[in-house]
């Protein structure tokens, strides 16, 4: 116990006493999330602010002058165009090129028909627009509305009805039209993307401390040194691992922190989202994210264990990287954490889908359990791998 | 203070394929050390000599424990390397050639930390550090970055640390290498010292001076076989010219004549 103590001490030191890894594991994480989703906060903000104030384009044929003058009236920020000085495919090409956001073409004999509704069949309007164009999508929803309006006053003109001719009216006076909280919204948010920046991040932690650590150590001939005194390989192991864990588990950390602080930026709300995680989830969160951790560091530290130099060692962690991020991104647009219990079985998929949980709010204790129960049966077969990997002369000492 | 007997150990690796293309050979297995044998005694200074590659590092490895021959047997006084590795390690220390300590940690952490390790109480590791690190001059850098340390400093530091537990046999894998003439002086003077003090100790080198200066007896090992293992004099005395670098360079040309090579 003290000797896996000293070694603890050992590894937490080199790292918190080094001004550029406590930048790179600690405070990097949090930083480059908060920037992350700050900028896309940002960037979404822009977008929705920029379609507010975006003068539509339209091209129109035949417009009856009643509708154009109902959109003035109604100070709609449109520039109509007159279709008769153009040509129908070029701006139908315009459109196409986003240059032209709409074109709406009325038939020339539109108002006599309707005049004349009794006798002939409905006039129809054609419209164009560009739905893979923001400007155009909304420009052609703008327009609907007002034609939907406009609808109305004929139809008001024939009935010679009064003002209101709706024959109901929907959630005029009903404050809770929209079920569901901000705390949900905010958490579904949250479920998204975090699963994935979760186990990345806790990867890169690990994985720019663990290679130093233990192929460091075989690169610089120390392990002949460490390996000469009296003590344990297994203490080496778990005393390596666990300060390995500690660490990640900060960097983890900050990123956490990280997403708290700019989750208000990427929900567009001003001020402080309300997240309102109960204690009971942060605990279940905080067992999760270690028992993540150290199944993760289990992994680097056997790798590294195994490679020759520290570079050989990122190498080689560089796939298993991968396949983390891919396992994280499966969570990205499904949003729904797995019931099939056999799933916590699966090393860091089961993470995922727990922190799934944690973050939506549907917590099946019996899932979690076996999600941490298991890893914690990983980690204690990756510390005894590794405690045969530096028993084991060939690796060790290898040329 | 009892003998350290190496008994009769080989020691064969197999080879990995870039190995292979490196040596040069097809064969899977390299003998590294074959049927090896010497005795090092209390106050002397055992020196094994042998060109690159001929199985020193192999040979020390072994007594160290830290890697297991394939058949013989080593003795350092009472423990087996076999039978009771960590009594061995109790009363060893051992300098592993080319050792990098860590550059972030000073030689005062690292000193503290090793001497945990091997079990000190921390009023005798306080008492050791005092003594090895003004007998290296490290005293006026204890605090210093091991990055930020001489070639020569780095070095001695990690003679001290290898030696924190005051161990009666040294073993030593070319600890003069790649050092300037001053530093390897006061290397030599200290083992010479730790030798006056009856402890045994046990060098390897492929530099001749050191073992001439140094050794009191020499093994000289060739493709992981021991071509001669006696006393300095006798050793020298196998040539006319009672030169031992005549006497070496007789005895790698006649190991390349046995290969084939001439
Ligand atoms: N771990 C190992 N795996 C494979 N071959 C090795 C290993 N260690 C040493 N050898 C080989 O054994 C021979 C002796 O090596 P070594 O004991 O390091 O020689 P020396 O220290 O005298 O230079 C060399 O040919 C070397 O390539
Ligand atoms: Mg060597």
């Amino acid at each position: 116990m003290k000797n896996i103590l000293t070694i603890f001490k050992k590894e937490f030191y080199r790292v918190i006493s080094d001004r550029r890894l406590v930048f790179t594991v600690m405070l990097l994480p949090g930083l480059a999330i908060f920037m992350m989703y700050s900028l896309l906060g940002n960037a979404i903000g822009n977008q929705i602010s920029s379609i507010q104030e975006h003068r539509i384009i339209m091209y129109q044929e035949y417009m009856p002058t009643a509708f154009k003058d109902m959109l003035i009236a109604n100070e709609v920020k449109v520039d109509i165009m007159d279709l008769n000085d153009s040509d129908f495919d070029v701006v139908k090409q315009q459109i196409i090129d986003g240059e032209v956001d709409i074109m709406i073409i009325f038939p020339n004999d539109f108002e006599s028909k309707i005049l004349d509704y009794a006798t002939q069949d409905n006039p129809e309007i054609l419209t164009y627009y560009n739905f893979t164009e923001d400007y155009s999508s909304s420009a052609y929803n703008t327009m609907y509305g007002w034609l939907d309006v406009y609808s109305d006053e004929i139809v008001k003109a024939r009935l010679d009805a009064p003002e209101d001719i709706n024959p109901f009216d929907m959630d005029l006076d009903n404050p809770y039209h929209r079920l569901g909280t901000e705390d949900e919204a905010s958490r579904k948010g949250m479920a998204d993307l975090l699963p994935m920046l979760i186990i990345m991040f806790l990867f890169s932690g690990a994985m720019s401390i663990g290679p130093d650590s233990i192929a460091g150590e075989k690169e610089r001939g120390t392990i002949a040194t460490l390996l000469v005194t009296p003590i344990k390989r297994s203490e080496i192991a778990i005393g390596k691992v666990l300060s390995l864990s500690l660490l990640s588990l900060f960097s983890a950390t900050s990123s956490f922190i990280g997403i708290i602080l700019s989750l208000g930026k990427l929900m567009q709300s001003e001020g402080n989202v309300s997240i309102a995680f109960t204690t009971n989830e942060y605990i279940l969160l905080f067992l999760v994210l270690f028992a993540t951790v150290l199944v993760i560091v289990g992994l680097i530290s056997n790798i590294s264990a195994y490679a020759k130099t520290v570079k050989e060692a990122s190498m080689l962690i560089m796939p298993l990287y991968f396949a983390s991020i891919a396992i994280g991104m499966m969570s990205m647009f499904g949003g729904e954490p797995s019931t099939n219990p056999v799933v916590y079985l699966i090393p860091l998929y089961s993470s995922v889908n727990a922190i799934i949980q944690i973050l939506v709010g549907s917590v099946s204790m019996a899932t979690i359990l076996v999600m941490l129960i298991s890893s914690v049966v990983y980690v204690s077969i990756l510390i005894y791998m590794l405690n045969r990997l530096f028993q084991n002369e060939k690796v060790m000492f290898k040329k | 203070m009892e003998n350290l007997e190496v008994i009769n150990i080989t020691k064969t690796f197999s080879l990995s394929k870039k190995q292979q293309r490196i040596e040069k050979t097809k064969t899977k297995l390299k003998v590294a050390v074959k049927e090896l044998s010497f005795t090092a005694y209390p106050g002397e200074i055992y020196g094994l000599l042998g060109p690159n590659g001929a199985g020193k590092t192999t040979t020390l490895r072994s007594i160290a424990t830290l890697i297991k021959p394939d058949t013989g047997e080593i003795k350092v006084g009472d423990a087996s390397t076999l039978k009771d590795p960590n009594g061995v390690r109790a009363k060893i220390g051992f300098l592993t050639s080319e050792l990098k300590l860590e550059e972030h940690f000073s030689p005062n952490y690292l000193f503290t930390y090793f001497a945990r390790l091997h079990g000190i109480v921390e009023e005798k590791i306080e008492e050791r550090k005092e003594i090895l690190f003004k007998k290296f001059g490290i005293d006026k850098f204890s605090e210093v970055k091991v990055g930020e340390l001489s070639t020569g400093m780095k070095q001695k530091t990690s003679i001290a640390i290898s030696l924190v537990h005051d161990p009666d046999y040294v073993i030593f894998d070319e600890p003069t290498n790649g050092l300037d003439v001053l530093t390897a002086r006061s290397v030599t003077d200290y083992l010479e010292e730790l030798k006056n003090a009856g402890k045994v100790v046990i060098v390897s080198t492929h530099i001749l001076s050191v073992v001439e200066k140094l050794c009191d007896r020499v093994g000289i090992i060739i493709d992981g076989e021991m071509k001669v293992n006696d006393t300095i004099n006798k050793v020298k005395s196998l040539d006319e010219t009672g030169n031992l670098e005549n006497v070496f360079f007789n005895l790698v040309e006649e190991a390349a004549q046995l290969r084939g090579e001439f």
